[in-house]
């Protein structure tokens, strides 16, 4: 049977956020006028934003969702490229390539599963050679974006959901699986897989870590200690 | 990339459905699996931009198929097969296909290569060839022509007119049935929708205008002979180039009956002769502007510079004004479709079940309406210049942030005017300058400004080429036919071949298909001819 490596994104991979990613469409409108306008809404939404985060992320997510209200598909689609290159590549976080290298290497199906929007993954995605995506979608009318999400909005359970259903139909064994994240809202998904990992972990996933006896990744800064299950000899090579 | 989803982009509605597709279902009176079983076809073209792609579908697709002849042309010191397996085959789109069915040697029991020209008699192909494939060839697909717009007009009839004539004769020997392709834009100036049904046999695009004139291919190649003999004739005393009055006597004449350029007008008489022939079972087929691949091979792959891959590089080095419709769409297919397409008619032809014609386009179920176009390669543009390293950096500013214009022909005219006189200003100011301060010092400007003067020249006539097919009218091509025949194969048949441009996501396509299929694959044309 075959095993997966299942990467969040944001925090794990990568530090990008997505009010940086809002602020980005802003600066790059049709014109210049309507540039500043709609930067000073970014900006303008920046408290509620951080507020929200604090206290659920769904929440978080739908409403910062509404910010691409109004927004064509094809200006989504045609600037992706152009916002990777300026928001989310210098985030990427020093050896997530290695980490991604290593799980494919030993024979890992990497599967990316991030909130983040399909079009926005596409480059991100290519950039760090991961073939399979289960993100998020937005709702068109016409070609133009509504500001709500496509169902099922994909955050913690819904996560585990898609993790768990990705793995029945492609014939994957969870226990022999792994997972990469952040943020302590994504537990269900990391206790789906035989080998969770606390990656870059927040103080509350660190807590929970250290009680089910995940080990704890730092991809940020120095030279990291993968797993013993990433085999030292192989990682290794990766550098 | 996969992205695993439920949801389904709808392009014509603009939003996404849920749900898996529902299986392809067909009628089954056409099976194409039977029809290629056994048989023989004869590929004319086999080395061209679509002619590769369909030898590539043909070959990973059918292996029921008995033989396949294709047919290449010497070039210098090649043969014909020498040609074809050390250019050809060596291909990006061909490489991938012949590696998978086994490797070359496979391929050299089932296909044979002869050498021919379509310029020639029974297109060149030798008496011993046609001896050994006499009775044999179920099927004649015709890719060969002359792709080019305006070229002096000899160049365009030879091949197109002529050499169809040779194709007819060398059906008729091999006693076998005809697939032809030739464009769609045979319609000439014509706006909104263009029906199959219209008679072949003396159209010419201005006839509901010129009711009482008649066109006729005999009358117009007594015409052509005459004017490529006086304009030769006339060398000594005429000071213009006899090429280049070829060159405007042709599209002078494809004016007068109402096409757009020489290549329509001698594909149309093409396309004349072979419904003029009496017993000739064909079938000819119409694509519109084909660009790069959408899935077979593999995704962008494009080698023609006859798409609209001038008009995404002239998008990418900055050009803002784009004279185009509104309201209109731009009549493209990607060449895999092309390829399904013409396989779907030839099974239609092999079966006894075709019809006359057959346009491929995709205006008629999915259109792509040029702003959006024009507002693609105003973001690659920005893309492009934003991380340029290179040249001024005001102007790549300018390029990155100043967002690409729908004008109007009017305003383009009065943009060219006002821009070269700006430019004979400079011109004026840096000769001045140089009889001031020295040639070493002003040299290096006035050189800058003749090659960036060349290359908005360059620019110019590259769009002007396009105008008639963005500006001057707009076409929706209807593909009635095709989709009635690919709706008529077996629900086996239609896990090979697909006829689905409904289906096209073209935001994707062209942003991360389209455009870097051709940055890929096609070498920059204006840059170089800056450099040089």
């Amino acid at each position: 049977m075959n095993k997966a490596a299942f990467y969040d994104l944001d925090g794990t991979l990568l530090s990008g956020n997505l009010v940086s990613m809002h602020a980005y469409y802003a600066r790059n409108d049709r014109s210049p006028v309507k540039s500043v306008y709609q930067f000073l809404k970014v900006l303008l939404s920046v408290p509620l934003l951080f507020g929200l985060d604090l206290y659920s992320r769904s929440l978080f997510n739908v409403v910062s969702f509404k910010a691409y209200r109004g927004m064509h598909r094809d200006r989504l689609i045609g600037l992706a490229d152009d916002l990777f290159e300026v928001t989310l590549k210098p985030s990427i976080f020093p050896h997530a390539q290695a980490l991604v290298d290593t799980t494919r290497q030993l024979g890992y199906r990497n599967v990316l599963v991030t909130g983040t929007l399909d079009f926005t993954i596409r480059p991100i995605a290519l950039h760090f050679g991961i073939d399979e995506v289960i993100c998020n979608r937005l709702e068109f009318k016409n070609h133009i974006a509504t500001g709500r999400v496509l169902p099922v909005l994909l955050a913690e359970h819904e996560k585990a959901r898609s993790v768990r259903e990705y793995a029945a139909r492609e014939g994957i064994d969870l226990s022999k699986s792994c997972a990469f994240s952040d943020s302590s809202a994504d537990v269900p998904m990391l206790s789906e897989v035989g080998f969770p990992v606390a990656t870059n972990p927040t103080r509350r996933l660190r807590r929970i870590a250290l009680q089910k006896h995940w080990p704890i990744l730092e991809l940020r800064e120095g030279s990291p200690r993968f797993p013993s299950f990433l085999k030292p000899a192989n990682a290794a090579k990766a550098f | 990339m996969r992205a695993l989803t439920t949801w389904r982009w709808n392009p014509v509605l603009g939003e996404y459905e849920s749900g898996e597709p529902q299986p392809l279902r067909g009628t089954g009176e056409i099976s194409a699996i039977q029809a290629f079983s056994d048989k023989t076809m004869l590929l004319l073209g086999g080395t061209g931009f679509v002619g590769k792609v369909l030898l590539a579908t043909v070959l990973d697709r059918f292996p029921e198929l008995k033989h396949l002849v294709v047919q290449a042309r010497r070039k210098k010191n090649l043969s014909g097969e020498e040609r074809f397996y050390t250019e050809t085959l060596q291909s990006p789109p061909l490489k991938v296909i012949v590696d998978r069915i086994g490797g070359e040697s496979v391929l050299r029991r089932k296909m044979k290569v002869v050498e021919g020209d379509l310029d020639e008699p029974l297109c060149g192909i030798s008496p011993q060839d046609i001896e050994e494939l006499k009775g044999k060839v179920d099927i004649v697909v015709n890719l060969a022509g002359v792709v080019d717009f305006d070229p002096p007009i000899n160049e365009s009839v030879e091949p197109n007119v002529y050499g169809t004539q040779h194709l007819i004769e060398l059906v008729q020997v091999l006693n076998a049935k005809l697939v032809h392709v030739s464009t769609s834009y045979v319609t000439g100036k014509k706006d909104g929708r263009v029906s199959e049904d219209t008679p072949i046999e003396g159209y010419f695009p201005d006839r509901d205008k010129r009711p009482d004139e008649t066109f006729s291919v005999t009358k117009e190649l007594k015409w052509y002979q005459q004017f490529v003999e006086e304009t030769r004739a006339t060398r000594g005393t005429n000071p213009k180039p006899v090429r280049e009055r070829l060159r405007e006597g042709g599209l002078a004449r494809a004016d007068y009956w109402g096409w757009t350029n020489t290549y329509t007008y001698t594909k149309s008489m093409g396309e004349q002769l072979i419904a003029q022939t009496p017993g000739l079972v064909y079938s000819i087929v119409r694509p519109a502007i084909v660009e790069s691949s959408l899935r077979f091979p593999f995704p962008g792959w494009n080698e023609g510079l006859t798409t609209s891959a001038p008009l995404v590089m002239m998008g990418g080095e900055g050009v803002k004004d784009w004279p185009v419709r509104k309201d209109g769409p731009l009549e493209i297919i990607p060449v895999d479709l092309v390829a399904e397409g013409i396989l779907i008619v030839t099974a239609a032809v092999l079966c006894g079940m075709n019809k006359r014609v057959y346009h491929l386009a995709s205006a008629d179920q999915n259109p792509i309406m040029l702003p959006r176009l024009v507002a693609f390669l105003g973001m690659n543009s920005r893309y492009k210049h934003k991380h340029k390293k290179t040249g001024s950096r005001l102007a790549n500013l300018w390029k990155a942030y100043v967002e690409t214009e729908v004008i109007t022909v009017d305003t383009l005219q009065a943009r060219r005017t006002r821009l070269h006189r700006g430019l004979d200003v400079m011109h004026a100011a840096l000769t001045l300058g140089k009889t001031l301060l020295g040639a070493r010092t002003v040299d290096p400007y006035l050189k800058s400004l003749r090659d960036t003067r060349r290359q908005i020249r360059a620019q110019e006539i590259t769009l002007d080429k396009f105008l008639p097919f963005m500006i001057h009218n707009s076409f929706i091509f209807e593909t009635r036919n095709i989709r009635e025949a690919a709706r008529m194969l077996t629900d086996e048949d239609l896990k090979r071949l697909k006829w689905d441009p409904e289906t096209i996501d073209w935001a994707d396509y062209w942003v991360n298909v389209h455009t870097k299929g051709i940055e890929r694959w096609i070498p920059p044309m204006f840059a170089t001819q800056r450099k040089k």
